[in-house]
């Protein structure tokens, strides 16, 4: 199944982005090498390079782009600079100001975040240091592979980060369970909850190490500790793999183990109540017993999704 | 009521973990364990642990990444939206039922822009807020949690997982709804 939907994935993916790319190729989208009139006023002038910002009219804009802009106009801070043969270059940074399409070909432009090209007219206008200027884009293409590309990139080196960032985490609860097992506490915990983890996991002895691991790996997802939780759930995992007949296969216990973590049950979700008393909410807390109940949906279907799919021919060990 | 449930498991996960240390160490010095270096002993597999992982993530988050990138989400919400439509979901947190599973910081930012969007304490704004809450990253407890075990035939805990996922967010729908009508 795994195998299904990462093939998938990336298909859908590729084939969407090019679709798209293929898509506003032909239709023009980006209007490569037409010109658009905007008002430049200037705000200072050094050693040929003029900065200042130039202003664009709502109904220039939606008829070049066949867009729907709401706003009458917008500003955007251009720099623009006379080259040794004479002609004018511009930069334009992309800002919250910006039209949607904009900010998105300034991904794939040849600077990201900002827009350039030449100017083809300037004409000084009644007002002091007001020009009317003629802007010619850069030609901007293949816009969703490229961000495919870059994705693709991104996404791996994130994927180490994540990975290397565990090791102190890892390395902390590690020592600290290896203390707990050797002592003897480990078994303790075990016989405490022996009760619900032998119907929950019959394949696994119910004074296995693993057991003791489990528990201590759903409390801590309980208490929201994330940083506790990872390692002792990974210990588990060593533990349930040691009773694995089949290398390289899950076995029940472990998928059960899984959909208890994967629904995510937390009395306290952290995260969001820290972002929503940010943004002023005026009860963070209001959310607390709905996630709860949510997340209890999300276990109770998933124990039961686990039970029955066990037991079903194309998910057996053998295949 | 919530404040006191709220005050109660923030004291204990305050306590949690500096009182865990302190057992375990002082429940190992009493059984006459060598304590620092089962500790080291135990340690070293951290770094072993951490390292075999990295394939199975880099795999799943590059897929990841490719399918947000593309922007073929967009596709799916419009195939899905007349079903969500017919359970009362609002057309704008289909998305971030469909990232949950797949990308943590992803759903988080979505959510944060659907409370900025239409308010925080909104019907959708709540709403977000209790999806993100239902559920976990699937796919990446699953690749770390296989990847840590060299595990990548995961036979059915993949369809139960977002069986699991589906039926928090109808779940966070359904009690929102409730709170709100």
């Amino acid at each position: 199944m795994l195998n299904y939907i990462w093939v998938g994935l990336i298909i859908i993916g590729i084939i969407s982005a090019g679709g798209t790319d293929i898509y506003r190729e032909v239709n023009d989208t980006y209007k490569n090498g037409s010109i658009i009139v905007g008002m430049f006023t200037q705000n200072s002038n050094l050693r040929g390079e003029s900065k200042g910002e130039v202003e664009f009219q709502k109904e220039n804009i939606n008829l070049h782009y066949n867009g729907n802009l709401t706003q009458q106009s917008f500003n955007q801070p251009i720099a623009i600079t006379i080259q040794k043969d004479g002609s004018r270059k511009f930069v334009i940074d992309v800002n919250d100001n910006s039209p949607q399409l904009w900010k998105e070909m300034s991904k794939g432009s040849s600077a990201t975040g900002k827009l350039s090209g030449v100017i083809s007219n300037m004409l000084l206008t009644e007002k002091e240091n007001v020009y009317q200027i003629n802007l010619a884009i850069e030609k901007i293409n293949y816009l969703k592979l490229k961000a495919v590309t870059n994705a693709a990139f991104d996404y791996a080196g994130t994927a180490v980060t994540l990975a290397l960032g565990l090791i102190g985490v890892m390395a902390l609860w590690l020592g600290i369970m290896k203390i707990a097992d050797e002592a003897g506490f480990l078994k303790i915990v075990t016989k405490l909850v022996s009760p619900i983890t032998r119907r929950l996991f019959p394949d696994v002895p119910p004074d296995h190490p693993a057991v003791a691991a489990m528990v201590m790996n759903i409390s801590a997802n309980m208490l929201g500790l994330n940083n506790a939780a990872t390692p002792m759930g990974l210990k588990a995992m060593e533990e349930l793999n040691k009773l694995n007949t089949k290398v390289g296969t899950a076995t029940n216990a472990m998928c059960t183990f899984l959909v208890i973590n994967t629904a995510g049950l937390t009395l306290i979700p952290a995260t969001v109540l820290a972002i929503r008393s940010a943004m002023g909410s005026s009860n963070p807390g209001i959310i607390i017993a709905p996630s709860i109940f949510g997340a209890g949906c999300a276990t109770v279907a998933g124990l039961v999704a686990v039970k029955i799919l066990q037991r079903m021919k194309r998910f057996s060990i053998e295949k | 009521m919530i404040e006191q449930f709220k005050n109660i498991v923030n004291i204990i996960s305050a306590l949690a973990i500096p009182l865990m240390v302190l057992l375990f160490v002082v429940y190992g010095v009493y059984k006459k364990v060598k304590v620092y270096e089962k500790f080291i002993e135990g340690s070293k597999e951290g770094f072993d642990v951490a390292i075999k992982i990295i394939p199975y993530l880099v795999g799943m988050l590059v897929a990841i990444g490719i399918f947000r990138a593309s922007g073929a989400m967009d596709v799916l919400v419009a195939i899905l939206q007349p079903i969500t439509n017919l359970i009362g979901m609002p057309p704008e947190t289909l998305p971030l039922a469909l990232l949950r599973p797949l990308s943590g910081s992803g759903s988080l930012g979505l959510m944060s822009e659907l409370m900025n969007t239409h308010g925080v304490d909104s019907f959708i704004g709540v709403l977000a807020s209790t999806m993100y809450g239902s559920s976990e990253t699937t796919f990446y407890v699953l690749a770390v949690y296989f990847g840590s075990v060299n595990i990548s035939k995961t036979r059915h805990a993949v369809p139960a997982g977002l069986i699991a996922d589906l039926f928090g967010m109808l779940g966070a729908l359904l009690i929102v709804r409730l709170l709100y009508i």
